[in-house]
Order: structure tokens, then sequence, then C-alpha cells
């Protein structure tokens, strides 16, 4: 095997190695145990809880974990106590501290939006064949990836957004003052 | 599980005031804001959803761009290294100790007690004062006095805000706790019917939990979906004792007052969490009915399981 380009999908080249393969894993487990989980046991309930389960770890993992270390990215959503409405709010890193590996970021975004397509047709198909006990498992599978991959994409485009405005501020020297120093005010707690 | 508990609590949208813009050199550490009080202050501001476009708010939210969506309003915040570098343990602590916050509210229901969490010791040993000098009569008085702060709406709404745990959603309880109840309910059930059991109940929960969040909704409550979930999700705990106590195949003679006991602690949690935080104004009790029927309808089926 020739030497590796950069970006390319090999876990080597990876700059979170662990981080990658565990996301990896619970993405691809979750998937396989729904699959091929009636080859080993006949038991619907123990699948369906362990389906659950990995699939709850792997929105926890890749929403609080992978996000963050893998592409720099973090999103939550917060709620007003006055009025009960909830706006999400995006983090971004910096680029100029946190360097993206590009590896990482390949394997992250590809992950991301292949596996909700993969349970759509999973949803198309277990409709077709009327098993819809396990469709309850597909539609909860559904709404956690997809509510996963709508937060990222949309943290992400915040963040290249919020890049391009720090770009533009960059240019006035008064103005980088300002940020620099209510950045550095705000946080520095 | 869908929300890890906001690292970032006390951070604020940069406000700035124009005399306040940079700090003096020679300011000591009082000089300067104290960014938990301007939290207290600003809270609505900086957790108002954001509107209006960039060339307005650029001047004080340089880094938030919304106009870039009008479905989902949201927020950027440019976080230092350090804060999105934290260690995978910090993450996993901060979580597990927010869900343990949560369950904490549920063990205790605190408004039917009188008081904050800080309180509750010693409103609970002022009752156990109570009970040992007056005797029968003091005993009595507490428990009405327990009675009228449950059945007075006005007396919980009197009580403080939703506590900080609470507005902070996850759905780790109601996963976990939902999960469970079908497990313990499945057990009993005939061998060719586990399954049709385990998935029944399974929606069952879940359907009850958003129809009742939907009344609180249309009631004018002040809730978001999500936490009005968690919360519910959250006080099946005392239901998940009763299930437990079926697959133990409790004698149906002490079923009867320790799942009626069960059911009306959980009823006390959700109506303590959801009623005492003033949720819903005035409108307590036809707000918690379906609540209550939502309670029933699984301490019914722990029964008869």
């Amino acid at each position: 095997m020739d030497a590796p380009q950069q970006g390319n999908l090999s876990w080597r080249l990876s700059s979170h190695p662990i981080t990658l393969l565990c996301f990896l894993g619970f993405r691809i487990s979750s998937l396989l145990v729904y699959l091929f989980g009636l080859l080993f046991t006949s038991n619907f309930v123990l699948i369906f809880i362990i389906t659950i389960l990995l699939l709850a770890a792997d929105f926890y993992y890749l929403k609080n974990i992978a996000g963050r270390r893998l592409v720099g990215l973090r999103w939550w959503n917060e709620v007003n106590p006055e009025n009960g409405e909830s706006h999400w709010v995006f983090e971004s890193s910096d680029p100029s501290v946190k360097i993206i590996n590009a590896t990482d970021s390949r394997f992250f975004w590809i992950a991301l939006y292949s596996q909700p397509l993969l349970w759509v047709v999973l949803a198309v198909l277990a409709i077709f064949r009327f098993e819809f006990i396990w469709l309850t498992l597909v539609v909860i599978a559904l709404s956690l990836t997809v509510t996963n991959t709508l937060a990222f994409s949309r943290c992400d485009k915040f963040g290249q957004a919020s890049n391009f405005a720090g770009g533009a501020l960059s240019s006035g020297g008064i103005a980088t003052n300002v940020a620099s120093s209510m950045i550095g005010r705000f946080f520095s707690r | 599980m869908a929300s890890s508990s906001n690292p970032y609590e006390h951070y604020n949208s940069p406000q700035i005031e124009d005399d306040d813009l940079i700090d003096p050199d020679d300011a000591t550490l009082d000089d300067l804001d104290d960014p938990l009080t301007q939290t207290q202050t600003h809270s609505n501001s900086s957790r108002a959803p954001l509107t209006g476009n960039i060339t307005t708010s650029s001047s004080s939210r340089p880094l938030n761009e919304n106009y870039l969506t009008s479905r989902i309003p949201g927020e950027d915040r440019r976080a230092p290294t350090n804060t999105i570098d934290e260690s995978v343990w910090e993450t996993l602590r901060r979580d597990l100790l927010a869900v343990w916050s949560k369950m904490r509210e549920v063990l205790y229901p605190k408004y039917l007690f009188g008081g904050s969490m800080i309180d509750n010791t010693s409103s609970f040993r002022g009752a156990y004062e109570n009970l040992r000098g007056a005797g029968i009569s003091g005993a009595r008085d507490e428990l009405v006095g327990l009675a009228g702060r449950a059945l007075d709406p006005e007396a919980l709404l009197a009580q403080g805000n939703m506590s900080e745990g609470l507005r902070d959603w996850d759905l780790w309880g109601p996963l976990v706790f939902c999960l469970l109840l079908s497990l313990f309910l499945s057990f009993r059930a005939d061998s060719e019917q586990k399954s049709l059991v385990f998935s029944g109940v399974f929606a069952m929960v879940w359907i009850g939990e958003a129809v009742v969040t939907m009344q609180i909704k249309l009631l004018g409550g002040n809730i978001s979906f999500a936490q009005s979930v968690c919360i519910i999700g959250y006080t099946l705990f005392p239901l998940v004792i009763a299930s437990l106590l079926s697959v133990f195949s409790l004698p149906t003679v002490a079923r009867v007052p320790v799942y009626l006991f069960l059911i009306l602690w959980s009823l006390a949690a959700g109506v303590s969490i959801l009623g005492g935080s003033g949720v819903v104004k005035n409108r307590v009790g036809i707000a918690v009915y379906p609540l209550f029927v939502f309670y029933l309808g699984l301490g019914c089926l722990c029964f008869i399981s």
C-alpha cells in the first residue's frame, strides 16, 4: 500500500483515532444489530432494547464528543424559561487555533449524511413488508439521526459564516480590538 | 439524551454599552463586570431567539449570523479551544450530574414539602419535630398542611421558578424508564405476546407523554415540548418500581396500597415540577388531570400484569 494521502478515508491518518473508531463503531453497530440481530436470537425485545440503547449512545457521542473533537462543532438546544421557547445554539472552534484533520472531517460528514439515508431505506422496507412493530424502532432511529444531521449541517454553516465575518472584522484595527477584548472578557471567567 | 446540560449557562451574548467597551488598565477584578450577575440581568436578551438582520445587530453581536436561516432561529458562539476541547470525562460528568439533579427532583417532590431544595431538609426535620412534639394532632396538622399545599394551586404557583436542572432537558430519563417499564411489563406476558406488550407499552408511554404535553401547551403553559416530555419521563420512576414489583409477583392484596402510593408519588413529582414551577398559571388542576390519567393507566397496567 502506497503512502496514504491527507484526507483519505483511512483511520491511520486521523488525529483522534480512538474517537473516530468509537464514533464509527456506534454508528455501524446500531444498524448491524437491527439488520442481523434476529439471526442470533429470536427475542424481539432484546434486539429492540439493544438497538435503542446503541442509537442513544450514538446520538450522545456524536453530539457531545465526536462532533467537537473531529470537526470542532457543537450544538445544543436552549429553552427560554420565561416563555418556553427553545432555540438552537451553535458553537464552532476557531480555525486559527484548532486545525481540523481532513480525514476526520470526511469520515464525519460521510457518516453523518449516510446514516439517515440508510434508515430511510429501512423504513421503506419495513412499510412494504408490513413489519409495523419494527417501524417504531426505525422512526426513533430516523428522528435521532436526522436531528443530529440537520443540527450539525446548520452548525457548520453558522461556523463558516462567523469565520467570514471574523475575516471582515479583522480588516479594521479597531474592530479587531473590540472583538478580541470582548471575546476575551466574556470567556475569561 | 438529546441535550447535554449547557456548559455556557453563564455566557451571554456580547452586550456592549459605549462607555463599557474596554476596561481600564488599572481595573481590579471587582471593577469588571461579573459575568454571573450579568447573566441574571440580561438573561432575557441572551436567551431570546435572535431576530432581525445582520446590519442592525452587527455592532453588538458580530458573531451571530442569523440571516442564513429564518426557519430555525439560532445563534453561533465562537468558543475558545479550551472549552470545545474539554476532556471526554468532563462532558460525561456534567451530564451525569444533570441527570442526577433531575432524579433528585423526582425523589423528593419538593414543592409539596415546601421551600426549595435547600430548605427541604429543615422542612422534613420540622415535620419530624412536629410529629414528636405534638403526637397525633401534630401529625394531623402536618398532613392537612401537606394536602393543603397539594390542593392549593396558588400556593404552588407562589413558589419560585423552574429549577436550573429542569430547564436543561435531556431524554435519558424518559428513554431509560420507558424501556424499563416496557421490559418489566412484558416479562409476565405470554411468550408469544411479549413483543406486542413491549412495543405496546413503549408506544403508549411516548404517546401519553406527547398528549399530556400537548394539553399543557394548549392551555398556554410556558414550557417547551421536549422539556415537558423530559419531566414526565423522569417522573415515571415510581411506576418503574411498581412494574418491578409486578415482575416479582407481589400478592394482589399488597398491590393496592403500594401501587396507589407509587402512583401518588409520581403524581406528586409531576405536579410539583410542572405546576409548582409556574408552568401553567391558574390552570394547574386541569393541566395535570391528564397526567393523573396517564399515571393511573400505567399503574393499572402494572397492577394487572
